[in-house]
């Protein structure tokens, strides 16, 4: 191990004292209160102008939480600074925005440092899961049982409504947020990300989206579920709606945001010798994933802008009477929506290959093979959002071509399970729960797979479309598969990051109770879509009344599992073993740092000569694995160009 | 994934290559073949896994009422015989790998390396093209026969949605349904002409094999399909349209001619 030089640091910079009102301004508390006076001011404001207009008003006050929000977390004192040329950044002015020495308040302010940055996301991302599985129980629990027993249609439109965009958003982030924060930077020999205060403002747009996003239940809700369709979306008669699309514009601007961030810093911080050839696999699927929203995400925003306008200025984008089109939403929509899904999925399979070639101590089988295979997805991903408008009506003559894009993609992700299915083969297997997972998420994998086929294929897709075989389908891609991947990532990167040792019979038991829970509840799904059960259904037939009710049972593992994770994040954190810097014998830079990492990362840079893949080719498993060397001396006592950004 | 396909790199042991291995020569041989053992449970899972799905699947997939209905029935079978193998070689490797390759505690030594040959690397990218060719050419020639089929006499269903009912006009009789019931006639080909009124809906009948949105200010022809059994079935809006969306059910009668003929003149047309 590396010796473990914070010394130095504390040798140049006195530790500074704070009074109260520097704790407190600039952090998310004065954010907070700012935020909600502005929000006050400016809805009363609009009220005045426009008394009969309550979507102005709510838009408007949403905006004014926005400006005012950022104003009090102090997002724009570097821009004052420099807008009036009084001076740039001191060393010390850096080191206290990347939260030096302020202990666990760093966590609550704009804080430039990626590793708090990381963990911000990643109890964000962990609250957003909790929150969006008890929609997904009390989704369960109304289909339980034929008709609509425990809330109305319109509470249950909106349950499903906020399940699904909770999710869709948590889904997004739970592996590019945390780990493409935290610890891609590690990785790549970089000592922050390239712009740190972007890094903070991507994470504080999602934060400010949150209460914007739960302000719908005080509104209305909104009918439309996580799609939020058009004409719908737009006739919607509560002011709730304006939440939803707002809550799109702020996430995906932070996605745009955080994109460009993670693009650059691995184009541009790489550490001597880590050529782009030698990236590790995780940090390729984080750039492609990042590099996904950042063509897709826009046409999300744009079609929220659009429905905003249809709802505040009476525009007619989508309204078909006055010349607009549903079709046009649809396809902003799913020009969004269908990358989207590789934008969840590419960093978690990147973490399955990463694990599997860690826990079975052996080479990735066909490394090139499989970047290969995660650059073809991202490329033909951007081209297949057509097939969800096989039935619109819309676009016959594009059918084929759709269809043709759709199905290609199951070839490169055939190499992805060639790739993993070879590594793990006559590999030191050591089950760990980070390897269970990603089993799961193999398994998975190839149902919701499978499955998506039945979906591309025209003849089957024209009696499944909008059904609850749509549901199990997506599910199985997006919860069996790619969250079990983060979660395997979480299990993997837990120690490394909060310094403390999850419990692994517990890891195990939560793995296998989701598992089985999950296979339970969605296979069940699967029939009833099979015999014609429609999506989004307070009211279940009678019909598919067998399959809810064993879907819903084994819900109940599902939340058995949820609560189990929860307890073994809680205790770890109270009296857990505490983690060595190298939990796993895994050759990626993160392992060669100290735990807790230090705020500069690496006391020396270090020097890359190969890949971190190379087990039984190179020398032993040792921690520094010959790879790196001091390259660049300690920058500590001049500002370091990142700090600055 | 074979020794066969396998580069050993420079290493310690090289494995056994896979003709006739000499007995007790090198080390690898004490152990057992792997490859063909999880080859030889691949295959027999498979073939079991096949022939259960095709005396299996007609239990579990609903009747059907019409032509279309019976060939997307074919078409599951089909995907689902297909796709057995194909899952089966994930599962049955990997299941093996940590059934076989398992270390009891953190290992401290690596295992050797391997990586694909190019041969591998080329077949299993001909094998899945080849079975994707398949699927788009099969999918693209049963949609477009369905597409294109003009039968004689077809009856014409106006279909519009509303939040949150259906209305089924018949113009070749200059009659509503009245009522939340789609009447049909059995063995004579129908094509629905869909629409709607206010946000967008999904018209959906599964027995007939006809699922299309009804948009807002369009109209949109479904294929022709032609009911075969006698019955009622369930018709359902697939399009999250609003408030009582999941209650917008109505239902299909399909009904011997003269009982059709005799509803359309109790509904006030003439036959």
């Amino acid at each position: 191990m590396s010796e473990t030089t914070t010394t130095n640091e504390a040798a140049v910079i006195v530790p500074r004292h704070y009074t109260l009102r520097q704790l407190l301004f600039p952090s998310v508390v004065s954010g907070v209160v700012l935020g909600v006076v502005g929000a006050v001011v400016v809805y009363f404001i609009v009220r005045a102008l426009q008394p009969d207009n309550y979507d102005a008003q709510v838009v408007f006050a949403y905006t004014g939480w926005t400006l005012f929000f950022f104003a009090g977390i102090g997002a724009f004192n570097g821009i004052w600074r420099w807008g009036f040329a009084r001076h740039d950044d001191t060393l010390e002015e850096a080191l206290d925005l990347a939260g030096k020495d302020q202990g666990l308040w760093r966590y609550f302010r704009y804080t430039t440092d990626h590793k708090v940055v990381g963990m911000q996301y990643l109890a964000t991302v962990l609250v957003l899961f909790f929150v969006g599985s008890m929609g997904a129980f009390s989704i369960r629990l109304e289909q339980s049982v034929p008709g609509a027993i425990f809330f109305t249609p319109s509470t249950y439109n909106t349950i499903v409504g906020m399940h699904g965009i909770l999710m869709i958003v948590a889904s997004i982030v739970m592996v590019s947020g945390p780990f493409g924060n935290f610890v891609l930077p590690i990785m790549i020999g970089a000592r922050d990300m390239a712009f740190p205060r972007l890094n903070a403002l991507s994470y504080w747009l999602l934060f400010a989206a949150i209460p914007v996003f739960l302000s719908t239940l005080f509104l209305g809700g909104f009918p439309t579920g996580w799609t939020g369709y058009a004409p719908l979306a737009v006739q919607g008669l509560t002011p709730g709606m304006d939440a939803y699309c707002f809550t799109i514009i702020l996430f995906a601007i932070s996605t745009t945001v955080a994109a460009l961030n993670i693009i650059t810093t691995v184009l541009v911080l790489r550490t001597k010798g880590m050529t782009l050839a030698r990236l590790p696999i995780f940090v390729w699927g984080v750039m492609l994933s990042v590099f996904l929203g950042l063509t897709a995400f826009p046409s999300f925003l744009i079609s929220q802008v659009m429905v905003l306008t249809d709802r505040v200025f009476h525009t007619s984008f989508f309204i078909a009477a006055n010349g607009g089109s549903n079709w046009l939403y649809e396809h902003l929509f799913w020009f969004m929506g269908h990358p989207e899904v590789y934008v969840i999925a590419l960093p978690a399979m990147a973490v399955a290959a990463e694990l599997s070639a860690v826990f079975s101590r052996k080479t990735v089988f066909g490394r090139r093979m499989l970047l290969g295979s995660l650059i073809t997805i991202c490329i033909l991903s951007v081209l297949v959002w057509g097939h969800h408008l096989y039935t619109s009506g819309s676009n016959t003559a594009l059918d084929a071509p759709y269809m043709l894009d759709t199905e290609l993609i199951s070839i490169p992700t055939g190499f992805f399970f060639l790739a993993l299915v070879g590594t793990l083969w006559r590999g030191r297997i050591w089950i760990t729960v980070p390897l269970l997972f990603v089993a799961g998420m193999l398994v998975n994998f190839v149902v919701g797979g499978i499955t998506g086929i039945y979906l591309a294929d025209l003849p089957t897709d024209e009696i499944l479309h909008g059904g609850m075989f749509v549901t199990a389908h997506f599910h199985f891609t997006l919860v069996g598969s790619m969250v079990f991947g983060a979660f395997a990532g979480f299990y993997y990167w837990f120690p490394k990051m909060l310094g403390r040792r999850l419990n692994p019979r517990l890891g195990a038991l939560h793995f296998w109770l989701f598992e089985i829970g999950f296979l339970g509840t969605f296979l069940s799904l699967f029939y009833a879509g099979l015999q014609g059960e429609p999506r989004w259904s307070a009211n279940v037939s009678p019909l598919y009344a067998t399959a809810n009710l064993i879907a819903s049972l084994f819900a109940i593992l599902i939340a058995v599992s949820v609560f189990v994770a929860v307890y073994n994040v809680i205790i770890s954190l109270a009296r857990g073993e505490v983690a060595t810097a190298d939990e796993w014998g895994a050759r990626t830079l993160e392992w060669t740092v100290p735990t807790p990492v230090p705020l500069e990362n690496f006391a020396t840079l270090p020097e890359v000569k190969g890949t971190a893949y190379e087990y039984g080719l190179s020398e032993p498993v040792d921690k520094g694995f010959g790879l790196h060397e001091p390259a660049t001396p300690d920058t500590m006592d001049a500002p370091s160009p990142q700090a600055q950004s | 994934m074979s020794e066969a396909n396998i580069d050993a790199n420079a290493g310690s042991v090289a494995p056994t290559p896979p003709p006739p291995p000499t007995p007790a020569a090198t080390p690898a041989s004490r152990e057992p073949d792997h490859f063909r053992r999880v080859l030889t449970i691949w295959v027999v899972l498979s073939v079991i896994g096949m022939v259960a799905c095709i005396f299996l699947l007609p239990y579990i997939l609903p009747p059907t009422a019409s032509n279309l209905g019976s060939v997307d029935n074919f078409t599951i079978v089909l995907l689902t015989v297909l796709a057995i193998p194909v899952a089966l070689f994930v599962f049955v490797f990997l299941a093996y790998s940590m059934f076989a390759f398992r270390v009891r505690e953190r290992p401290r030594e690596d295992a050797l390396p391997l990586k694909p040959r190019p041969m591998l690397q080329v077949g299993f990218l001909g094998i899945t093209s080849v079975l994707c060719l398949f699927l788009i050419i099969y999918g693209l020639v049963a949609y477009y026969q369905e597409a294109s089929a003009a039968p004689a006499n077809p009856l014409v269903v106006q279909v519009t949605g509303q939040q949150w009912t259906w209305t089924f006009y018949y113009p070749q009789y200059g009659v509503s349904s009245q009522g939340q019931v789609l009447e049909l006639p059995v063995n004579r080909a129908v094509q629905f002409v869909v629409t709607s009124k206010d946000v967008l809906h999904g018209f959906a009948v599964r027995t007939l094999g006809v699922r299309v949105d009804a948009n807002p200010g369009q109209v949109t022809t479904t294929p022709y399909t032609t009911p075969t059994a006698i019955g009622q079935y369930p018709v359902v809006c697939v399009e999250l349209c609003g408030l009582y969306h999941s209650y917008m059910w109505s239902s299909l009668k399909v009904v011997d001619q003269s009982t059709f003929n005799s509803w359309i003149t109790s509904q006030g047309g003439h036959p």
